[in-house]
């Protein structure tokens, strides 16, 4: 079996030869010391921690799962001391604010450990996303008293973090839900109700756990402008932050799930639980939804992160498999077949992935810039990359896990019947890269957030400013990217054309944006996707060792993306036209 | 769980109206009888046993999976029982040859049957599945003897069948298999060897398993010509059919899999297993493939019974879960919410799988339909029918399979993270549905097979017999005003193909390469087009019964609205296709191995 092996290499090629980062971070407040030297450092580190410590824990964690006995849930062997090592390295705090103990690093670099953290294990590394999630909520949203308390035993691990929002009934519709809280003595609040799908609701890694829970006081308004959000601790705390006696939570059951099953997914009841609010009242839901935008974009590199392992394990098996041979002539004549990687349509499959890979990765780091420019960057910018980072969010969540799932399937076909076999490891990959299509808002209803409010509300204002960049870009490299010059210019006019036609057809029927929301943020996806393989290749044409092999590799996957993927941007725009006709007009029974 | 229920209309629908079966039968020698009533009356055995022994078992086997000890596999808690009750009603031998025991009735009528137990409990289905393909190389390729011991035990169901072809080493190149196969003074063989991914090579359901098995005979010619059919029973008949002794044919382990976990996936060993030869020495591979169309058009039946429950229990949870309001306006004011229904997006993922799905089963049965034709209709008809068959074959293996399992996909993601959670079972249907995308050959080879052997392997003919279906479909459609719109741009789908057709074989004629850089694509292109003549076919019956007030109107209309979404949304997917084809192999092949090193 292949073990992970951090990319580094195409993080580095990426972060200093394609977008100049070091430039970047000279530009953000407080990111002035960080430079190529601790940034490699750092992604060292990270890589050493996940091929070593967290890698080894995936399949056993697949074939243990959680436990589930009288209210408590266990990990899977090894889970509880690697998270004290993982812990210990301050990983959890690695984008925290230094104020309270974290390590205030830029999401242009988080983003990239958390990539090699999900490839690594994605069951393992949920504890801890949520963790920083929960601590990044608390930073926006919370009072001073509570984050002093607070976050530094969320940075430091010594406690964990779990978000409730879900409930039975309500799950997309958050409007719907019924978790009560009643103001108590001293500024807390008592609240009651049953939250689902809790990840990491409880486990046995940390003493105390953290819960973010939306909940509604008894006079709030109906639907979502009576929510409100509040810090439930599972125990209570003393005065050090040592865990003392219960505090009316507990774990109902967890749930049998596809995949993921070394991370617990909860049932969790609040029975007269003491919590504290945070931020104003009826605001909860606007106060999670800030925390989300910056996290949904975790949700996508999940998928980027399955898909990469699964690269590299379909890579490797391609070279060793000796199976007929090649159609051109036997490239191996001393041995019975060829490597299967002599077959044209197994090479298609691999280069599909590595193409839609890199792209990803690529896009997930231009997103990711846009959120560090908004939240450190000089006040002039931060308005514009704000609606950009608003913009590329929906999109980084809900095209990166459609294409982490789409090569994780890649992956395991190459590996014929074995890939459906359980001790390789590649179905695994896609059933645990399957759910990020799903929390965190299904893809469906980020593309509405997308195509309604992202694009729709400004009339494709903002869509613009990304289209004159790939424009502008296109103009400055035009020599450099020969005929992808024109396959990129074409298939941004049609977004362009197909954005006027949406925002349009959206004035006269409220339908029309939904009904093409899905295929209008693929055809987005896809056309942003050919720009970054721009940047790559010009990257690799500019690059010192230009005609080595890493820079060639990158030419012909360009050639790969721009020949092969890219058409699939046309197919969305005519879905797009087609209209809301064939979708609404059939009656509920016509089902 | 399941809420499956049998789409008996719409089956009916391709059945009597669009393929006009009834007709078909009267017209074959042997299954004249087999009228509607009889049809109907059949096909609702068939539904009452699938949904009432077959589906109740599904989820339970899934969770418990079949176990081995001490070399002997014991099936899910209900699986023998169910068999018992399957054998007893007669089903194993349901288009069997009389003359051993069956009933010989028509195989499409099995599809059918097939469907409905496939779309309960595919698992289980395996079991008695497999005995198919021993019950034809036998009935085929076998001795008067062997025919007299094997086919009546199998063809009723006393006896189970498994086919034993990989080897840890060797999948879809099969020339490279090691089992060895040493001739006896009595004419018998001794073989040894290892086999792995053998479905329902052990199990506790019938009392014996007859494993057809593939092996090489000392000194034989190396590859695929030199490889010899088995018949390798686990307890040796003697001349009777009296089972006798054990056999040296072994399970030593189970795989465990993504899915389809209540069939058992087994490592069988044979330790100088006894073996009889089935045929002449070294012609093998050519007597397995005699029986390799059908079995894929089996293995394609799964993509529409995966696809078929998995669109259902998506339809009822978007009619009963309420979330949002429609945008137009609530449309259930009463309750707290719409249901998830009225949104457009999930509309447009149940429309997806309702266009395939139904597109599926017109497609399928009209192949099988082929089948019944290939069996007993007058050589002309029966080689322009084995010609359609072969051509089309691999496209519904690999079409309806990849597009179905993406409907179980869909069909998981409109209950949002409910999908996820092992207790609605649709995860189980999207990792139960994975595995048709892979067995009997995975996409890659079905589509090297259609473009490679089928369609440049014939000059380009078998593809011609089938566009000139398209193009006569088209041409009749022309002046209806309804359907002109679809036979237009179908008609331009078809003279497409023709084109990409063309210009890979003109490449292909260069460089070896450029067959394996389009195969795939090809294969998905071709898919889309023939679900679109299915597409335009039926919408061609809904409108002629519409018109002359047939029925209910509704469902006619719901075609028409079906066709128009297929034509809207589905059938734009060949550009991608095309254009993917188009671009050729360089960026395919440029590069050598090393730089897939990561």
């Amino acid at each position: 079996m292949t073990d992970y092996r951090a990319p580094l290499q195409d993080m580095q090629f990426l972060l200093y030869d394609v977008f100049g980062i070091e430039q970047e971070w000279q530009q953000l407040a407080g990111m002035e010391e960080l430079n190529r030297e601790l940034a490699d450092a750092l992604l060292e580190e990270a890589a050493r921690l996940t091929e070593t410590l967290i890698a080894p824990l995936s399949r056993p964690g697949d074939e243990a799962g959680v436990r589930f006995e009288a209210g408590r849930v266990f990990t899977p062997p090894g889970f509880v001391e690697a998270w004290k090592t993982y812990r210990a390295g301050g990983w959890i705090g690695f984008a925290g604010d230094p104020a309270y103990g974290g390590q205030g690093m830029p999401r242009s670099l988080t983003l990239m450990v958390e990539e090699m953290m999900h490839s690594a294990s994605n069951a393992f590394c949920m504890y801890s996303i949520l963790t920083s999630g929960l601590a990044l909520a608390l930073k926006s949203h919370g009072s001073d008293a509570l984050k002093s308390r607070f976050l530094p035993l969320l940075y430091s691990g010594e406690c964990a973090g779990a978000m409730c929002l879900t409930e039975a009934h309500s799950g997309t519709d958050l409007g719907l839900l019924r978790t009560r809280a009643e103001p108590a003595a001293n500024d807390t609040y008592r609240i009651t109700g049953t939250k689902i799908f809790i990840t990491g609701g409880e486990q046995d890694l940390t003493d105390n756990i953290l819960y973010l829970v939306l909940a509604r006081l008894p006079d709030a308004p109906e639907g979502s402008a009576g929510i409100s959000m509040f810090l439930v601790p599972k125990r209570h705390l003393n005065d050090d932050n040592t865990p003392a006696g219960a505090n009316g939570v507990s774990c109902g059951s967890v749930e049998h799930k596809m995949g993921i099953h070394a991370s617990s997914t909860c049932v969790i009841h609040f029975d007269n639980a003491e919590g504290w609010l945070v931020g104003t009242l009826n605001n909860g839901l606007k106060a999670m939804f800030t925390m989300m935008n910056y996290e949904r974009l975790s949700v996508g590199l999940q998928g980027l992160a399955c898909s990469e392992l699964a690269y590299q394990k379909s890579a490797a098996y391609a070279r060793d498999r000796l199976q007929s041979r090649a159609p051109a002539g036997a490239v191996n004549p001393e041995q019975a077949a060829d490597p299967i990687l002599a077959q044209p349509d197994v090479r298609r499959m691999l280069l599909t992935q590595r193409a839609l890979i890199e792209a990803g990765r690529a896009f997930a780091l231009y997103a990711g810039m846009q959120l560090d420019r908004a939240r450190y960057g000089k006040e002039d910018n931060k308005p514009r990359a704000r609606q950009l980072a608003a913009l590329l969010t929906p999109v980084g969540k809900a095209f990166l896990s459609d294409r982490g799932l789409e090569c994780c399937l890649e992956g395991q076909m190459v590996f014929g019947g074995h890939g459906y076999i359980r001790e390789w490891g590649m179905e695994q990959l896609v059933r645990d890269a399957r759910i990020a299509q799903i929390y965190e808002g299904t893809n469906g209803i980020q593309a509405l957030d997308f195509i309604k409010r992202r694009v729709q509300a400004n009339r494709g204002e903002h869509v613009g400013w990304v289209i004159s960049d790939m424009r502008a870009f296109v103009a400055a490299h035009q020599h450099n990217l020969n005929d992808y010059a024109a396959m990129l210019s074409a298939s941004v006019d049609r977004l362009e054309s197909v954005t006027a036609h949406i925002v349009k057809a959206g004035e006269a029927d409220a339908n029309a944006g939904p009904a093409a929301a899905v295929d209008y943020l693929a055809q987005f996806g896809y056309v942003l996707y050919g720009w970054m393989w721009a940047r790559l290749l010009v990257a690799a044409n500019a690059h010192d060792d230009a005609e080595g092999r890493y820079c060639l590799f990158r030419r012909q996957l360009a050639d790969v993306y721009f020949k092969r993927l890219l058409p699939r941007a046309e197919m969305h725009a005519q879905a797009v036209e087609s209209g809301a006709n064939s979708l609404m007009a059939p009656s509920m029974d016509a089902f | 769980m399941s809420h499956y229920k049998a789409p008996l209309r719409d089956m009916q629908f391709v059945s009597h109206e669009l393929l006009d079966m009834p007709s078909h039968y009267a017209s074959l020698p042997g299954y004249e009888d087999v009228t509607v009533d009889v049809m109907d009356a059949i096909i609702e055995e068939g539904r009452k046993f699938s949904e009432e022994v077959l589906a109740p078992i599904n989820h339970s086997a899934d969770e418990e999976g079949c176990h081995l000890k001490d070399g002997n596999v014991t099936t899910p808690k209900g699986y023998p029982e169910a068999y018992k009750q399957y054998v007893e009603g007669g089903w194993p031998g349901l288009n069997g040859d009389p003359e051993f025991g069956g009933q010989g009735l028509p195989g499409s009528l099995s599809i059918m049957i097939n469907e409905m137990t496939g779309a309960c409990n595919w698992a289980w289905t395996m079991y008695p599945g497999l005995s198919n393909a021993a019950i034809q190389c036998i009935g085929k390729h076998g001795t008067v003897e062997q025919k007299d011991i094997y086919m009546e035990k199998l063809i009723t169901g006393t006896w189970t069948g498994s086919m034993c072809l990989t080897e840890a080493h060797c999948g879809s190149d099969v020339g490279l298999l090691r089992t060895k196969a040493v001739k006896q003074a009595d004419g018998s063989y001794t073989l040894t060897g290892s086999k792995i991914f053998i479905s329902g090579a052990d199990h506790d359901m019938a009392e014996n398993i007859v494993h057809m098995v593939l092996a090489r005979v000392e000194g034989a010619p190396e590859g695929t010509a030199g490889i010899s059919l088995f018949i390798v029973p686990k307890f040796i008949p003697d001349a009777k059919g009296n089972v006798g002794k054990r056999n040296a044919a072994n399970v030593s382990s189970l795989e465990k899999k993504m899915g389809l976990k209540g069939s058992a996936t087994c490592v069988l060993n044979f330790d100088g297993a006894t073996g009889f030869i089935v045929g002449a020495e070294n012609s093998g591979l050519k007597q397995m493939f005699t029986m390799m169309n059908v079995a894929r058009v089996g293995t394609a039946l799964q993509g529409l019974a995966m696809a078929e429950p998995a669109y259902q229990a998506a339809l009822n949870y978007a009619k009963e879960r309420l979330a949002m309001r429609s945008l137009t306006g609530a449309k259930n004011p009463a309750g707290a919410a719409d249901p998830i229904i009225v949104h457009p997006d999930v509309r447009r993922m149940l429309m997806t799988q309702k266009a395939f799905t139904e597109g599926y089963r017109a497609f399928l049965y009209w192949l099988i339909q082929k089948a019944d034709v290939v069996a007993k209709g007058d050589e002309a008809a029966a080689k322009e029918a084995d010609d359609l068959m072969a051509f089309l074959t691999p496209i519904a293996k690999g079409f309806v399979t990849e597009t179905g399992f993406e409907c179980t996909n869909l069909a998981l993601q409109c209950f949002g993270g409910h999908g996820y959670i092992k207790e609605h079972g649709v995860e189980q249907l999207v990792r139960d549905c994975r595995i048709s995308t892979v067995y009997e050959g995975t996409t890659g080879i079905q589509a090297l097979d259609l473009i490679g052997r089928k369609v440049l392997g014939s000059g380009g003919e078998l593809l011609k017999k089938f566009t000139k279906l398209v193009h006569k479909l088209c041409e009749a459609s022309k002046n209806d005003a309804q359907l002109s719109g679809l036979a237009t741009v179908l008609a331009e789908k078809n003279k497409e193909w023709g084109a990409l057709t063309m210009d890979v074989g003109g490449k292909a004629m260069e460089n070896a390469d450029e067959v394996g850089a389009a195969s795939v694509d090809y294969l998905m292109y071709s898919g889309y087009v023939v679900l679109g003549y299915f597409w335009l076919l039926m919408a061609h019956k809904a409108s002629e019964q519409l018109a002359s007030g047939n029925g209910d109107a509704d469902f006619y209309k719901a075609k028409l609205a079906t066709a128009q979404f297929y034509f809207d949304r589905l059938l734009p997917r060949t550009l991608m296709h095309a254009a993917a084809m188009r671009s050729g192999s360089a960026n395919l092949m440029a590069l050598d191995a090393d730089h897939f090193a990561f």
